[in-house]
C-alpha cells in the first residue's frame, strides 16, 4: 500500500517507512542513542527530498527525547541549570540554523551541505567511537592497564561569568555550555538531529560532568532544541511532513522494544563497536555519492 | 466549461486561415474516463482512459497531447569542484508544462513532417520555453533555450513527468479512439489541458481539447493546506503531537536509555 506524503509529495510504500521506522527505532534501542544521524540520511536514501528528512526528522525526535527523558527525570539524573544554559545556546543556533538552513535552500545548495555535514560528522564520531570501542576490547582482554583521567582542567575553565552547576558538581563558566548549545543546535537545525552524539562527548571531555547526569541533561535540551527548529521549520521553510513524522515514529515506539531486549544479549564495547561501523557505512556512502561523477550532471527541481 | 469549449472552437475556427487546417474540418467528440483526479493518502499515480469518436477515415491518425499546468522548474549544472559534485549553475525555465506526454497512433515522424509538428508544438523539443539565469544582474547574459532544452527534456523524462516515448493511441475503423493517459505520482494539482488533433495525410484534420482537473484531496490536502496556510499552528501542532508521542512511549524506551552511560 502507497501512502502520498503531502509535504514531501513523494508517494512510498507504507511498509519502507515504517521498516525504516521500526528498523532505526530498534537500533536506537539496541544502542541507547536517538538515531536521528541515521534516520536522516536514510529518509535521503530513499528519495525524500533532503530538506523535508532534516525538518521531519527534528519533529521525530521530539517525541523519542521526551520518552527519554521522564525517566531519567525520575531518577533525578538531569541538570536543569546546565540543561537550561545548554539550550539557550541550543535556541540561539538552532534559530541561526534555519536562517542558515532557508539560505542554502533558496541557492539550491542546501542538499550539498546536508550531505557534506553529515560525511563530516559521521566520519568524525564513527571513527572516534571505533578507536574507542576498539581500545576498550583490547583493555578489557589486558586488565590492570592503567585507565585514562575523565576530567582535566585547562584553558576552558579559565573562561569569565562563573556558575555552579550543583547538580553536576562543577563551577565554570556559563560560556562555555552555551557555545556548545549554540554549536549543536546548528547541526540540529542543517542535519536533523538531536545532537546527544556531540553533545554527550562534549559534555564529558569538554565540561567535565559526570557521566550520570550527562544522558538526562543532554535529551533535556535536546526537547526544545528539536522542538524550536520543528516550529521555525513550518514557519520558514514548510518542510516538516506531520505525516512522515508520525508513521516514522509509530514504527520506532515497536522498533526500539525489540532494540532494548536485544541489547541484553551484547556487551558494551561490541556494541559501541557495532554502532561505529554502521555510522562509517552510512558515512562512506553518502562521500561516495559526492565525489563519484553523477550520472547525469544536470537536475530539474518544480519550483511551486 | 462548455463555454470555454465553445471559445475554443471558435478559436480554432480562427486558425484555419492560417493554413495549416484544411477547409473541410472533421468533429472529432472526446472524454475521459474521469475527469477529476483526487491526490488523496492512497494516489499512487492513475491512468485514465481517454476516448472519442471522430469523423475520419481508417488512415487518419490521431495524436494526444498532455499538458500539465506551466510551472517554473529549476534546471541546475553539476560540476567537480575540490573533489566533490556540486551544483555551480541554475537557469529557471518559465512557464514550463509540469507534464508533457504525447499519444499517437503511429510514430510521429510518420503522422507529419518535422515542420508541421513544430507549428502544432507536438514534441518536447518543438516547446518554445523560455530560460532565464536566476542571478539577473544587469549584463548577466541570457543562456541559449536551444542547447539546453535536450537536457532538460531528459532531466524531465527521468522523473517521469515529460515520457519521452509517444504512448500509443488505438483507432478502430476510423471512427472510434482510445488511449491511456498516465499521470505519475509526482504530478502537481492544477488543470491538464488535453488536446486532440486529427491528422490525414500530414496535416491537421480537425482538432479537439479537454481538460484533467487534479486535486489534492482528502487528508492529504489538509495536511498540505494547513502547513502553508497557517504555517506557525502546524508547527506547533507538530511539537504538541511528538510530545504527547512521546509520552506513554517511556516506559518501553525510558529503560534502554537509561542503560545508556559512558
Amino acid at each position: 500500500m502507497y501512502i502520498y506524503l503531502p509535504i514531501a509529495e513523494i508517494s512510498m510504500h507504507i511498509g519502507i517507512i515504517l521498516g525504516l521506522g521500526g528498523g532505526v527505532g530498534f537500533l536506537s534501542g539496541l544502542f541507547g542513542v536517538g538515531g536521528g544521524f541515521l534516520m536522516t540520511p536514510l529518509l535521503i536514501f530513499f528519495g525524500i527530498p533532503p530538506a523535508v528528512a532534516v525538518a521531519t526528522e527534528a519533529n521525530q525526535i521530539v517525541a523519542s527525547s521526551v520518552s527519554g527523558v521522564l525517566a531519567h527525570m525520575r531518577r533525578g539524573n538531569v541538570d536543569f541549570k546546565m540543561g537550561g544554559i545548554l539550550l539557550a545556546g541550543g535556541v540561539l543556533g538552532s534559530s541561526f540554523g534555519v536562517m542558515l538552513f532557508k539560505y542554502l535552500r533558496d541557492m539550491g545548495q542546501i542538499d550539498l551541505v546536508i550531505k557534506l555535514s553529515y560525511v563530516v560528522f559521521l566520519g568524525i564520531i564513527g571513527g572516534l567511537m571505533l578507536l574507542e570501542s576498539v581500545r576498550a576490547i583490547l583493555r578489557s582482554r589486558r586488565p590492570g592497564a592503567p585507565r585514562r583521567k575523565l576530567h582535566q582542567h585547562n584553558w576552558l575553565h579559565g573562561l569569565p561569568l562563573k556558575m555552579r552547576f550543583r547538580r553536576s558538581k562543577l563551577y565554570i563558566s556559563a560560556l562555555l555550555p552555551l557555545a556548545i548549545g549554540a554549536f549543536v543546535g546548528l547541526l540540529a537545525a542543517i542535519m536533523g538531529v538531536g545532537g546527544g552524539f556531540i553533545m554527550v562527548p562534549a559534555m564529558i571531555y569538554l565540561l567535565g560532568m559526570p557521566t550520570s547526569v550527562v544522558v538526562g541533561t543532554s535529551l533535556f535540551q535536546i526537547i526544545f532544541v528539536t522542538a524550536n527548529v520543528t516550529l521555525l521549520q513550518s514557519i520558514q521553510t514548510q518542510t516538516v511532513d506531520f505525516m512522515l513524522a508520525g508513521l516514522l515514529l509509530f514504527g520506532a515506539v515497536i522498533g526500539a522494544q525489540f532494540g532494548t531486549r536485544a541489547s541484553a544479549l551484547l556487551r558494551g564495547e561490541q556494541l559501541r563497536g557495532l554502532l561505529a561501523l554502521m555510522v562509517l557505512a552510512v558515512c562512506l556512502k553518502l562521500g561516495f555519492d559526492l565525489v563519484v561523477q553523477p550520472s547525469d550532471l544536470f537536475s530539474v527541481e518544480l519550483l511551486k | 466549461m462548455i463555454r470555454a469549449a465553445v471559445i475554443y472552437m471558435l478559436a480554432i475556427c480562427g486558425t484555419l486561415a492560417a493554413g495549416i487546417y484544411p477547409a473541410h474540418a472533421g468533429r472529432i467528440v472526446a472524454d475521459l474516463s474521469e475527469a477529476n483526479v483526487s491526490i488523496t493518502s492512497g494516489f499512487h499515480g492513475t491512468e485514465l482512459l481517454l476516448f472519442g469518436a471522430v469523423d475520419g477515415r481508417e488512415t487518419d491518425d490521431i495524436v494526444v497531447v498532455v499538458s500539465g499546468p506551466p510551472t517554473d522548474v529549476a534546471h541546475r549544472r553539476k560540476a567537480q569542484v575540490g573533489g566533490i559534485w556540486i551544483n555551480v549553475e541554475t537557469n529557471i525555465w518559465k512557464d514550463a508544462p509540469s507534464l508533457y506526454q504525447v499519444l499517437a497512433t503511429r510514430p510521429l515522424a510518420e503522422i507529419a513532417n518535422a515542420e508541421t509538428l513544430r507549428q502544432l508544438h507536438i514534441g518536447a523539443n518543438t516547446l518554445e520555453l523560455q530560460l532565464q539565469s536566476e542571478k539577473t544582474q544587469p549584463g548577466a547574459k541570457t543562456p541559449e533555450p536551444g542547447a539546453f532544452l535536450q537536457s532538460f527534456a531528459r532531466n524531465m523524462a527521468s522523473t517521469g513527468l515529460w515520457p519521452s516515448d509517444t504512448g500509443p493511441v488505438k483507432l478502430t475503423d476510423g471512427a472510434l479512439f482510445r488511449a491511456d493517459v498516465q499521470l505519475p505520482a509526482n504530478v502537481i494539482s492544477g488543470i491538464y489541458d488535453v488536446r486532440i488533433l486529427q491528422f490525414r495525410d500530414g496535416i491537421v484534420f480537425s482538432e479537439s481539447q479537454t481538460n484533467i482537473y487534479i486535486n489534492k484531496g482528502g487528508l492529504s490536502a489538509m495536511i498540505y493546506n494547513f502547513a502553508h496556510d497557517y504555517s506557525l499552528f502546524y508547527g506547533l501542532f507538530a511539537v504538541a503531537f511528538a510530545v504527547a508521542a512521546g509520552w506513554p512511549q517511556w516506559y518501553s524506551a525510558a529503560a534502554d536509555n537509561a542503560n545508556y552511560s559512558h
